[in-house]
C-alpha cells in the first residue's frame, strides 16, 4: 500500500532520508520509530505531498507522490505531528471544512462528523470552538478530521507527542482501533514500547535509512526480557569479555576496556547470579555487576541486526 | 456559454474555504466594531465637512462644494485603503504557516491556485465592506448635486484596482516570508515605495527635466512613475470628472493636479499603463504566490512538458 524506491532527501549539505526502501502492507499499521531528527517527518512529509524527493520514488496505493499528487492527497489522510486549529470555528464546523474540501456530500459530512466524534470521545464537544479544547483533545479531533473522507491510508507523525499520559493511552486506544476499519496506518513515533503496542509492523530510521524492519511480535519477541549489564572488574576485561562471549544468556558484547565490560543479557535474576558465581570460580576480580540503562530502540536495533545478519554484530566467539 | 461561467461562479462561492474564511472574518466582534467606527468617522467628517461649509444653512450649499466633499472622501478612503490592507492581508499564508495549519491545508484536494485566490478575495472582502457602506454617505452628495453616479463608481473602481494590487503585493511577501512581522513590514515598505517613492522619483525626474538639454526622456520617465502612483491617478480621474475647483488651489493639492495636467495623466496610455500593471501585476503576483505555496509544482510541471514534448 505504501511503497519507498530508493528514496533520497537533502537540504543543502544535509542527507536527511537515504536510500529508503520501504513496503507496507495493506491493512497494516506500521510504526516508524526513530530519534529526532532521523528523517521520520521528512519522509512522512514526502508520502504527504508536501515535499519533493531529491531522488527515488514512493507509492500510496499504487500512485506515484510526485507525478500523482492530486490522487495521493485523496487517499491518505495526513496529521502532522504539530498542528494548530483554526480559532473562531466549532468542532462541527471544522470538520465540516474539511469534508467539504475533500468533495464529501452534505449528508455524508453530518454523518461521518456524529460517527467520527463518538469514535473520538468528542461527542459532547461538537458545538465549541477548537480553540477553546485542550491539547489532547485538539490530537483526537485532528484524527477524526484525518478520517473525514474516509481515506484508505493514514499518516500519523506522532499523533501522540506533547500529551500527557492518559491522552496518550487514549489515543493509542483509537489507533488501535483503526485497524478493525482495514485502514493502513503509517505512523511515527520516537517511543518505540509505545508503537509497539498498536503496531503490526515496526520500522527503524537511524541518520535517514530504514536500519531494521519486523514484525511486533518479533520486536516484542527480543526485546523483552533482554538487559544491558555492566561488569566491572580490577582488570583484565579484555579477557573477560571473550569469556562473557561465550557464555550462556548473553547474546551480545556491547563494549569493554581493561576494567568493564558491557553486555546484553536474557536470563532471569536467577541466571545472572549463576553467572556471577562462574565468574568468580573462573577467578576475574569482579568489583560489581549492575544493569545500566539502554533504550527499547537500542536494544531492538542491536537485536535485529544481529537476526538480518545471521550472527550477533559485535558477539565474540 | 453564459451557463458555464455560472457553473463556475457556483463552483466557485461554494469553495469550502471562502466559506470558512469569511465566517471566520465576518463573525467577529472586531469586525463588528471596525465597520462601525469607520461609518462613524467617515459619517463624522462628511458632516463636519458640510456644517462647516454651509455654516448650518443647507440650502446653500454648492454644487462645486459637493465636489470638494466627494474628493476629500474619496481621498481618505484611499488612504484607508492603502493602511488597512497590508495589515490584514501581509497575514494570510504566514499566518497559516505560524498556526501551523497550512501543511494539512496543502494535503486537502484544494489546488494552491484556489488557496491563494480565495485568500485574495476574503482579504479585499472586509474592504470592499468597507467602502460598500459608505454608499449611503455618498447619497448625501448626491442630494445636493454636484457629483453623479456613475462618477462615484469611476472613483470607486480605480479604489478597488489599488485595493486588489495592494492586497496581492501583501500576500506575495506573506507567502515569500516566514514571519507575519517580516511580511507586514515589507507589505507597507513597497505600498510606501509606490504612493510616496513614486512621488519622489517622478519630482525628481521633473527637476531633472528642466535642466536638461533633452527633456523628452525625463518627462516620459517622471510619466510613468507619476502613472504607477494612484494618488495621482485618482486625481487625473478626479480631474477629468471636472472636480478641480479654485478651493484645492492650495500649495501640496495645486502641485498634484499641476502634475496630472502637465504628464497628461488623465491620457489613455497613462490609464492603459495603470490598469496593465495593477491588474497584471496582481495577477502575477498571485501566480507566483501558488507556485511558491506548493514546493515542486514547478518541477512537476517542468516534467509534464518535457514529457509531452518527448511524446
Amino acid at each position: 500500500m505504501i511503497v519507498t524506491e530508493n528514496l533520497c532527501k537533502r537540504f543543502n549539505r544535509v542527507e536527511a532520508v537515504k536510500d529508503l526502501n520501504l513496503n507496507v502492507r495493506s491493512g497494516t499499521v506500521f510504526g516508524f520509530v526513530g530519534e529526532n531528527g532521523a528523517g521520520k517527518t521528512t519522509t512522512l512529509s514526502i508520502l504527504a505531498t508536501l515535499m519533493l524527493p531529491t531522488s527515488g520514488r514512493a507509492y500510496v496505493a499504487g500512485a506515484e507522490v510526485t507525478t500523482d499528487a492530486a490522487l495521493v492527497r485523496k487517499l491518505i489522510g495526513y496529521m502532522p505531528d504539530q498542528f494548530g486549529v483554526y480559532d473562531d470555528l466549532t468542532v462541527k464546523e471544522y470538520l465540516a471544512f474539511y469534508g467539504t474540501a475533500y468533495g464529501v456530500s452534505h449528508g455524508d459530512i453530518e454523518k461521518r462528523t456524529k460517527e467520527l466524534l463518538a469514535m473520538v470521545n468528542l461527542s459532547d464537544k461538537v458545538d465549541f470552538y477548537v480553540n477553546t479544547l485542550s491539547k489532547g483533545m485538539q490530537q483526537r479531533l485532528g484524527l477524526a478530521r484525518s478520517l473525514m473522507h474516509d481515506p484508505p491510508v493514514l499518516i500519523l507523525d506522532e499523533p501522540a507527542s506533547g500529551l500527557d499520559p492518559r491522552s496518550r493511552i487514549e489515543m493509542r486506544e483509537i489507533i488501535k482501533s483503526l485497524r478493525e476499519r482495514q485502514k493502513t496506518v503509517l505512523i511515527s513515533s520516537h517511543i518505540l514500547p509505545e508503537l509497539a503496542e498498536m503496531c503490526d509492523e515496526i520500522g527503524v530510521i537511524q541518520g535517514g535509512a530504514l536500519v531494521a524492519c519486523a514484525g511486533v511480535e518479533v520486536v516484542n519477541a527480543r526485546v523483552q526480557g533482554q538487559r544491558q549489564l555492566q561488569v566491572e572488574v580490577l582488570s583484565g576485561g579484555v579477557q573477560l569479555a571473550h569469556y562473557l562471549a561465550s557464555r550462556q544468556h548473553i547474546s551480545d558484547v556491547i563494549s569493554f576496556d581493561d576494567e568493564h565490560v558491557e553486555v546484553l543479557f536474557s536470563g532471569s535474576q536467577e541466571d545472572q547470579v549463576e553467572l556471577i558465581h562462574e565468574l568468580a570460580v573462573a577467578g576475574y576480580s569482579l568489583k560489581s555487576v549492575h544493569e545500566v540503562g539502554a533504550s527499547l530502540e537500542e536494544l531492538f536495533l542491536r537485536l535485529t541486526r544481529e537476526s538480518d545478519e545471521g550472527q550477533p554484530v559485535s558477539k565474540m566467539a | 456559454m453564459w451557463s458555464v461561467w455560472w457553473q463556475r461562479i457556483g463552483n466557485f462561492l461554494s469553495n469550502p474555504l471562502l466559506r470558512k474564511e469569511l465566517r471566520q472574518r465576518m463573525r467577529s466582534l472586531r469586525t463588528v466594531l471596525a465597520v462601525s467606527l469607520y461609518l462613524i468617522v467617515i459619517g463624522a467628517v462628511a458632516f463636519t465637512f458640510m456644517y462647516v461649509n454651509v455654516q448650518g444653512q443647507t440650502l446653500l450649499l454648492q454644487p462645486t462644494r459637493t465636489a470638494e466633499l466627494f474628493t476629500f472622501l474619496s481621498y481618505l478612503q484611499l488612504a484607508l485603503i492603502s493602511f488597512v490592507t497590508p495589515g490584514i492581508a501581509s497575514g494570510v499564508i504566514s499566518g497559516e504557516r505560524e498556526r501551523q495549519t497550512l501543511p494539512v491545508l496543502l494535503t486537502t484536494p484544494l489546488s494552491p491556485w484556489s488557496v491563494i485566490f480565495t485568500k485574495w478575495m476574503t482579504s479585499i472582502s472586509f474592504l470592499v465592506l468597507l467602502i460598500l457602506m459608505t454608499f449611503p454617505l455618498y447619497s448625501i452628495v448626491f442630494l445636493f448635486g454636484g457629483v453623479v453616479p456613475s462618477q462615484v463608481l469611476a472613483v470607486f473602481g480605480l479604489q478597488f484596482m489599488t485595493l486588489g494590487a495592494i492586497a496581492s503585493i501583501s500576500i506575495f511577501w506573506s507567502t515569500i516570508v516566514q514571519r507575519t512581522g517580516w511580511s507586514t513590514v515589507l507589505s507597507y515598505a513597497t505600498v510606501a515605495a509606490v504612493f510616496i517613492g513614486g512621488s519622489v522619483v517622478g519630482y525628481l525626474f521633473d527637476t531633472i527635466a528642466a535642466h536638461s538639454p533633452d527633456q523628452t526622456i525625463w518627462v516620459d520617465l517622471g510619466t510613468v512613475a507619476y502613472t504607477i502612483n494612484p494618488i495621482y491617478m485618482q486625481a487625473s480621474l478626479e480631474a477629468s470628472l471636472g472636480f478641480i475647483t479654485p478651493a484645492f488651489h492650495n500649495s501640496i493639492v495645486a502641485s498634484v493636479f499641476t502634475t496630472v495636467q502637465l504628464h497628461n495623466l488623465m491620457s489613455a496610455p497613462s490609464w492603459l499603463i495603470y490598469a496593465t500593471i495593477y491588474i497584471l501585476g496582481s495577477f502575477l503576483l498571485l501566480v507566483i504566490c501558488a507556485w511558491r505555496l506548493r514546493p515542486g509544482t514547478f518541477t512537476i510541471t517542468q516534467k509534464r512538458l518535457l514529457r509531452w514534448l518527448l511524446r
